[in-house]
């Protein structure tokens, strides 16, 4: 009885693991084929394993170089993870340990999330267009830190709090300036914190699509964009091969990153939502 | 608070505040200005004041409404199914889940890959003729339906958008179920409750606020949902997956309609602020 209930049980779970990572897997099958057997073959079986359409990706040159693609990704979503971690810092631990922002910065900041960003997409690209930002890493890269700040800031304040006092009365009396005191004692302590706001904001500073899409068009397009160009638009003549591949290069450093690190982020990838 | 401990105080949210304002600030200004003008890419730097024509424009627009209503529309089902089916994954694996966590892992995995490119994975697994999706169909059933004909598409992206955004319901409901005291659920046992009973009577309530909060989170998202629909669609046949916001990205990009533009996203703004107001009052409500 006991058994059964736990055989049913394993079964539920190989169906979910199965049915929600699909086209993962159908995309992982695929980019190992060569194009004529996914003409003869499109099942999840590869006959004949070929790395060919991974090396014929990084042949491809001009608009389609993927180098370009994940230098721009890697470049912008470094911008986008460390940029909110230095700005939210110093305001996290005057939030976290003298209650100032509580009325309004805090809750503004925090409720970012749930904003749709494209509110702020076009007098972006407006500004950005003025300012010679547009279609640059560092362009991207800060409007990626403004998608990473609720997170970052709400990390961090709680990070602050849970840390006791006394080390940081301890270095008052011995008379440390209070830059001394964040920067020597306070960000030391809080590294847990600030390695679950960098992997955290790294996934979706290289997850994010829509800016990418708006405000780059050739030297700082990132990969999920540049993915997208393998995609003729006519429809017609997509290499489905070097497309799944593409698609695999594209998704794959945050997959990486998070089940390596799923110890460590594992419950806080939900944190925006638990307060917010 | 003595003067020099809010001179620090200023210092110290300085960056945070100056960065707000700079990027976002000053955005929603230009938002404001370009709303009520009469603008084109040619004329972004000289706009004319055009009133509230732009907002009637909008309002006028049947896109507008198709759009706002398949959002809505979008946003509820997903929010629900989600939800659903995070619950029932977290509850009915708990007792796996408490004996190997990792596994929680491999549930995990589709919501740290980028929508886009679910999205184009889609494009390859949907395929008529190259397709694992349907190449599985026609050999178990001999049929397969066109998922992205002007009937099915909204189904079909439902599911998709269902099956990658489940997990994180599961992620939170697996948290907030295994953070129930143990002793409740002894003490219940010892009471003689049934474990169904113990389920809709004591688990379930406690789980009522993650539940609000999950249900809250997955309907915003859907409701502000690009990346997957116009990976996988773009506006769609006839335009029927055409979300508010993939509808403000047309106007801006493709009609050059600027001015309109800005005015959706203002008012989408509004009703996000709206909304997020209501949601604030509402669980204050609940805690109290």
């Amino acid at each position: 009885m006991k058994r059964a209930s736990d055989i049913l049980r394993i079964l539920v779970f190989l169906a979910a693991a199965l049915i929600l990572n699909f086209p993962v897997i159908a995309t992982l099958v695929t980019s190992l084929k060569s194009n004529a057997e996914i003409a003869r073959n499109p099942g999840l079986w590869v006959e004949a394993p070929t790395l060919g359409n991974y090396a014929a990706i990084f042949d491809a040159a001009g608009r389609f170089d993927v180098w370009t693609f994940l230098n721009s990704s890697l470049v912008a979503a470094a911008i986008g993870t460390i940029l909110p971690i230095i700005v939210c810092f110093p305001a996290a631990w005057v939030m976290a340990r003298r209650g100032v922002g509580a009325a309004i910065l805090f809750p503004a900041t925090v409720n970012l999330r749930t904003l749709p960003l494209i509110v702020f997409a076009i007098p972006l690209y407006i500004m950005y267009q003025s300012l010679g930002l547009l279609d640059t890493r560092l362009g991207l890269g800060l409007i990626l830190a403004v998608v990473n700040l609720p997170i970052a800031l709400l990390i961090l304040v709680n990070t602050i709090r849970d840390l006791p006092v006394d080390l940081e009365e301890a270095a008052r009396m011995d008379g440390a300036s209070l830059p001394t005191l964040l920067l020597r004692i306070v960000l030391p302590l809080c590294r847990p914190g600030l390695v679950t706001v960098f992997i955290l904001g790294f996934i979706t500073a290289w997850n994010e699509f829509l800016f990418g899409l708006m405000l780059t068009t050739r030297d700082a397009v990132p990969i999920t964009v540049g993915a997208s160009f393998f995609f003729a638009s006519g429809g017609g003549g997509v290499e489905w091969g070097v497309a799944a591949a593409i698609i695999v290069i594209a998704a794959a450093p945050p997959v990486v990153l998070g089940l390596f690190m799923y110890r460590h982020i594992g419950g806080s990838m939900t944190t925006g939502a638990v307060k917010g | 608070m003595t003067r020099p401990a809010r001179l620090e105080n200023a210092i110290l949210t300085a960056p945070l505040v100056v960065f707000l304002l700079l990027l976002l600030g000053f955005p929603t200004i230009l938002d404001l200005v370009y709303a009520v003008s009469e603008v084109r890419f040619e004329t972004l730097r000289s706009p004319s004041f055009a009133g509230l024509s732009n907002f009637t424009a909008v309002l006028g627009d049947p896109e507008f409404w198709r759009a706002t209503w398949f959002s809505l529309r979008f946003a509820i089902v997903t929010a629900l199914a989600e939800c659903a089916l995070g619950l029932f994954l977290a509850v009915y694996l708990a007792p796996l889940l408490r004996r190997a966590p990792w596994l929680l892992a491999i549930l995990i995995m589709p919501m740290i890959v980028a929508p886009a490119m679910m999205g184009l994975m889609y494009r390859l697994v949907l395929h008529e003729f190259i397709g694992p999706l349907p190449n599985l169909l026609y050999a178990w059933f001999g049929t397969s339906p066109g998922f992205l004909t002007a009937q099915n598409v909204f189904t079909t992206i439902v599911v998709i958008e269902t099956l990658q955004w489940t997990p994180f319901a599961l992620l939170l409901f697996h948290m907030a179920y295994q953070s129930i005291p143990e002793d409740i659920r002894e003490a219940a046992a010892v009471d003689g409750t049934r474990s169904w009973r113990l389920l809709t009577r004591i688990e379930l309530p406690l789980m009522l606020p993650t539940i609000g909060v999950a249900l809250f989170v997955r309907f915003i998202d859907g409701f502000r949902v690009f990346d997957n629909i116009w990976t996988l669609t773009g506006t769609g046949p006839g335009g029927s997956t055409t979300s508010l916001a993939i509808y403000i990205y047309v106007a801006f990009f493709r009609a050059g309609e600027i001015g309109e533009a800005v005015a959706a996203s203002i008012m989408l703004f509004g009703a996000a602020f709206v909304l997020l107001f209501a949601a604030a009052r509402w669980s204050t409500r609940g805690v109290r």
